[in-house]
């Protein structure tokens, strides 16, 4: 099956990386590649991945469309819908629970004014919550990005929304 | 003071970086392996030393790779599995974050060894900052000549990977790890074929947990005998411990499997107690998925001796009366903490986690969670408890990989151990809401018991 050329396109930089990660597996196994090659194009093309996107991916990969849905819907790191520009997901697993995530989760809740899986108004902030991040002795936590913020308080919270809603008028 | 191997020199300013890791006597014993010793003299140094995989299953790591199968002509492959995920454990992310080298010296070693020319580090997709820290490691290595072709005129090539995950607990389980590699969903395979025989793209693969892997550096520096005379038993040389809940000290600490659990949670140089002057209530010693114990079953065993921190002595008593070892996932509960709430979490997890493959454990962990909500939010009915206890008894050992096991167990456990703690919910549905059930006739040994009924 002939998949349709895609109207998205990665940066040249983006394609040779594409190539490399690509490189990395057996001849004809490129479809190993799927995972990193889906966190960059996450990346690149707004925080989620849009059917679109996927099938752009497909057609990198030389796969069907279906062998990429199956795996963006499979893991939980893959948003399938559109996020805000700084998304928290925090822990509330066993250990985080134990050192009060309820609470932290609770205030992140009212002080954005969105439930679990909610987006500000303004597209800023995303509340997600997850499980076991693997910081259970830095607890309570959250992932922002590519970074791990631990041992979270309410005061901390306040200052992560400062940091995010700064960096972002920043670089607008 | 216990003997550390592996966490020795993490406090070494700039040990992150190859000069001074190797200034400090880093990556002998990839000189020694390639230098001096056949790929199977390493392998019966690894099975002298009796090292048993770290992950949490402990089997013996020698005897895994004596198990790869060697066609002709056909490619083997080492992966390292560094998919972290199990609540409690974070000991692996330590290790990679504070001593990368550590890492790549034992998968080149190991890679030697099984005859691995392209090898995969497979981590977790949220420890995205971790990743970049083992590329660094390994593109020093290789400008060093660790890596690359002709390891130190060896003729030995080999080429270390970071294959990213993207959020899967049950990727930690080695078939479904394989097929997360290869770019599929996580579903674990029907064994046999085990990976040894049939691994990545149908090759031989071994996959060992990162501090398994690490571990074989002092193995092959210091020899497999004289690191089996560390510990005690069959539980030798060192283990990482990742401790966290209500201590004083939460953590990653290296100990040799010798010293009691008492002596790990109250002594300053481990845990330093109860947080906040609290009583012990439980404890989960080995990672969620093992049973939970009650503060006097964890300290001691049913013969009244002092239990210790290893395979055998905390299974002590199987598990009617012990637990696990497991990943080293020390969780511990003080007398505030409700262990239905408790339990609860841990259900989620696994409902959350579950591939949805076999019916007993997608259908049950749903089950249980729910079930274990109502009973929290006070809305339980006593005959829910017998029916927790039937759901995971039936989702025990039907399932195609052991995450059914690790939902069961903890559920199991927490009705064992706590059933009048689960009744006092059913029974006290609004008071449950507003307190907690307390120490009760579990309380803590060590101090005197105030109980809260």
């Amino acid at each position: 099956m002939e998949t349709p050329l895609s109207e998205l396109s990665f940066p040249p930089e983006k394609l040779a990386k594409v190539a490399e990660l690509i490189s990395r597996y057996p001849e004809g196994k490129q479809k190993s590649a799927i995972l990193p090659v889906l966190h960059i194009a996450q990346e690149h093309f707004g925080g989620w991945l849009s059917p679109e996107v996927m099938d752009y991916v497909a057609q990198l990969l030389h796969i069907l469309p279906v062998e990429v849905y199956e795996v963006a819907t499979f893991y939980s790191m893959y948003n399938l819908k559109p996020v805000g520009k700084y998304v928290f997901e925090v822990c509330q697993t066993g250990p985080c629970m134990i050192n009060g995530s309820d609470e932290i989760i609770q205030y992140i809740k009212s002080t954005l004014n969105i439930g679990v899986g909610e987006t500000t108004h303004d597209g800023m902030f995303t509340l997600k919550t997850v499980e076991c991040l693997g910081a259970c002795g830095y607890a309570p936590m959250m992932q922002l990005g590519k970074t791990y913020r631990e041992h979270l308080t309410k005061e901390k919270i306040d200052s992560i929304i400062a940091e995010c809603r700064k960096f972002a008028s920043v670089n607008n | 003071m216990a003997r550390k191997l592996l966490l020795d020199k993490v406090d070494i300013p700039g040990i992150r970086s190859y000069d001074v890791y190797r200034r400090e006597g880093g990556y002998q014993s990839v000189e020694k392996a390639i230098k001096q010793m056949t790929p199977d003299q390493v392998t019966d140094e690894v099975k002298k030393s009796g090292l048993r995989g770290r992950g949490g299953a402990g089997f013996p790591a020698g005897m895994k790779w004596s198990f790869i199968a060697k066609p002709e002509g056909v490619p083997r492959h080492l992966v390292c599995n560094a998919d972290e995920s199990e609540p409690g454990t974070f000991k692996d992310r330590y290790l990679m974050e504070f001593l990368p080298h550590l890492l790549i010296e034992g998968l080149i070693v190991s890679s030697y060894a099984l005859g691995s020319h392209v090898t995969y580090i497979y981590i977790r997709g949220e420890y995205a900052w971790i990743i970049d820290i083992l590329e660094t490691a390994i593109s020093e290595a290789k400008s060093n000549g660790f890596l690359g072709k002709n390891i130190l005129g060896s003729g030995f090539d080999l080429e270390i990977y970071v294959h990213r995950g993207a959020g899967a607990y049950i990727c930690g389980e080695e078939t479904a790890l394989l097929e997360s590699l290869e770019g599929k969903r996580g579903n674990p395979r029907i064994k046999p074929p085990f990976p040894a025989v049939r691994g990545a793209w149908d090759r031989p693969t071994v996959v060992n947990n990162v501090e398994t892997l690490a571990a074989v550096v002092p193995i092959i520096n210091f020899g497999g005998e004289e690191y089996a005379k560390i510990g005690i038993g069959k539980s030798t040389g060192t283990k990482l411990i990742s401790a966290c809940g209500n201590i004083n000290k939460p953590g990653v600490y290296e100990i040799d499997m010798t010293i009691s659990v008492e002596d790990f949670i109250y002594s300053d140089e481990y845990c330093g107690g109860i947080a906040r002057g609290k009583k012990l209530k439980a404890c989960i010693p080995g990672g969620s998925s093992v049973p939970i114990l009650p503060a006097n079953l964890l300290l001691r065993t049913v013969k009244g001796e002092k239990r210790l921190m290893n395979y055998e002595s905390l299974s002590d008593g199987g598990f009617a009366k012990g637990s696990m070892l497991g990943s080293g996932g020390f969780i511990v509960l003080d007398e505030d903490q409700c262990v239905v709430k408790n339990t609860l979490t841990l259900a989620r997890f696994y409902r959350h986690e579950s591939c949805g493959q076999c019916s007993p454990c997608r259908e049950g962990t749903g089950w249980m969670e729910k079930i274990l909500t109502n009973i929290e939010k006070g809305k339980g009915k006593s005959s829910d408890i017998d029916l927790l206890w039937e759901i995971q008894r039936k989702i025990e050992g039907n399932t195609i990989c052991p995450l059914g096991d690790a939902a069961a167990w903890p559920v199991a456990a927490a009705i064992r151990h706590f059933r009048d703690e689960f009744e006092w919910h059913v029974s006290n549905p609004e008071e449950s809401q507003i307190r907690n059930f307390g120490l009760a006739h579990y309380a803590d040994p060590l101090v005197p018991a105030v109980a809260a009924v």
